[in-house]
């Protein structure tokens, strides 16, 4: 079986400064998975490289079986098969919330009927389960800049549960919001993910959450992996040492 | 210290501005009369010129409108140029620069160059509107390009959009209500500076101000005057509504 997605020895430097430093992690389909780190540990770096948005990376990664190029920005074929969540909900303020949720069809339509916001019924339909999972029906023509936080965020989701990916990516989903709405975020996440059967990898910089939700957590410090292990086995120790502690290889590398 | 230096300054410009005897400051005393006279002479307005007025202000309003109509186009064209996110700076800056100039020649001039190149008419006053509105647009619409949310755009890249899609579901719905807030805000300016057009021969109700004025009918000119004030309020007040729509 095909991994969700496979990485080997990535490393990828901002100017200097060393971002991700030979990065190894498999993720099978449908495990749940949380990148668990301090800011700046390359959690975000490390996603927005899985969603095909990172140039010039060293290294091999394949998403759902797709090798992923590192000069260019993947297939849209590919791309729409990879779902992301973002930190910043990133909706269009001005559109309903139904639009914004049926926006993430836009990938799965062809060129012409989605210019003139003709959609099918697949798209109406998987656009309504989208919202209803995520308990937005009733909100559907509510402008998006005329909700909470909380539920913005629910609108990124939706938009990402309409798209059909087969991978679910989310960079700090509930880091925007109060500690009662980010579990409910994160458990909405994680139980589409599961239903779906489906692999979601979420980063984040709360322990407690990330040992509620994910199977499996990586802890990643100053761009390399510190440990990678089943949620119950991650003891205070580790995450002692993932926040306060010296990460292997600490300090610049000259690489040539 | 500086401050001093700002007022002595601000202070001299004053004392330099009303130092010329050239601006006859003993006719002030007799104004007031004057004024009374002449005010007294545009009343009662005499309102059987009202199908000429008609006419003008008809013709100001189709000036105003295909003046507008012909910036909007031009302006679409250029704003993509004038674009500090949508092209290098070799060519927004210099364009950009461009629609400054156009912005600093003011629309009574550029109309007498029209009547000089195509003549009299309409068509001067509709070419003035056109490149004096322009500069104004295309630097407008440029901005609103540039104001775009990019975390919207990246969104549904990643989601597997083309670029035709997101320019149609991510660029546009963001500039959308700023262009057409401009584009409504800029036809009242049209409306009001074509208005004048008409002095220098370019078309509109302007040539009645001129024709009453000039010959003493200053009981017609009142009536031009009125229906000039009530189209102004007019625009004015159908702007305001548009503008709270577009929010």
């Amino acid at each position: 079986m095909t991994q969700a997605l496979s990485l080997q020895a990535v490393s990828h430097c901002f100017d200097s400064a060393e971002a991700l430093q030979d990065v190894s992690l498999q993720v099978a389909p449908g495990e749940c998975v949380a990148l668990l780190g301090p800011s700046g540990a390359g959690k975000s770096t490390l996603l927005a490289l899985l969603d095909g948005r990172v140039r010039g990376w060293r290294g091999r990664a394949e998403v759902l079986g797709n090798r992923l190029p590192n000069d260019r920005a993947p297939e849209r074929k590919t791309r729409l098969e990879t779902g992301f969540i973002f930190q910043e909900f990133a909706l269009v303020d001005r559109q309903s919330v139904y639009q914004n949720a049926i926006n993430g069809r836009l990938g799965r339509m062809r060129l012409w009927p989605s210019l003139w916001g003709r959609y099918s019924a697949q798209d109406h339909l998987k656009t309504a389960i989208a919202l209803e999972d995520t308990g937005l029906t009733e909100l559907a023509q509510r402008r998006a800049d005329q909700l909470s936080g909380g539920q913005r965020q629910r609108v990124a989701i939706a938009r990402c549960l309409a798209q059909e990916p087969q991978l679910i990516l989310a960079d700090e989903p509930v880091s925007n919001l109060d500690p009662a709405h980010a579990e409910r975020i994160l458990e909405l996440i994680t139980n589409a993910a599961q239903n779906r059967g489906i692999a979601v990898v979420f980063s984040s910089h709360q322990p407690e959450l990330s040992r509620r939700f994910a199977g499996r957590i990586v802890g990643l410090r100053a761009g390399a992996v510190l440990f990678d292990k089943p949620s119950a086995m991650v003891g205070n120790d580790d995450i002692r040492n993932l926040y306060h502690g010296t990460a292997p290889g600490d300090g610049l590398r000259v690489v040539g | 210290m500086s401050r001093i230096l700002v007022w002595i300054a601000l202070g001299l410009a004053v004392l330099w501005a009303a130092g010329n005897a050239d601006i006859g400051l003993d006719k002030l005393p007799g104004a007031g009369p004057r004024l009374t006279e002449f005010l007294g002479r545009m009343m009662p307005p005499d309102f059987s010129v009202w199908p000429e007025v008609l006419t003008g202000l008809a013709e100001t309003l189709r000036i105003a409108i295909l003046g507008t109509l012909f910036a909007v186009v031009l302006s679409a064209g250029l704003a993509v140029l004038a674009s500090e996110t949508l092209v290098p700076s070799a060519i927004w800056r210099p364009v950009r620069a461009l629609l400054a100039v156009i912005r600093s020649i003011p629309l009574i001039l550029v109309a007498m160059l029209m009547v000089g190149a195509v003549g009299l008419g309409p068509l001067p006053g509709i070419l003035a509107i056109t490149f004096h509105a322009t500069g104004m647009l295309a630097k407008f619409y440029a901005e609103a390009i540039d104001n775009v949310g990019a975390a919207p755009l990246a969104a549904l890249e990643s989601a597997g959009a083309s670029r035709a899609q997101l320019l149609r579901w991510a660029i546009w719905p963001q500039m959308a209500p700023v262009v057409l807030r401009d584009t409504v805000f800029r036809f009242e300016l049209n409306l009001r500076e074509s208005l004048i057009l008409g002095i220098v021969g370019a078309g509109g109700i302007g040539l009645y101000v001129q024709t009453y004025v000039r010959s003493f009918q200053y009981d017609k000119a009142a009536t031009v005057t009125l229906a000039i004030i009530a189209l102004v309020l007019l625009s004015e007040g159908l702007n305001a509504i548009l503008q709270k729509r577009f929010s």
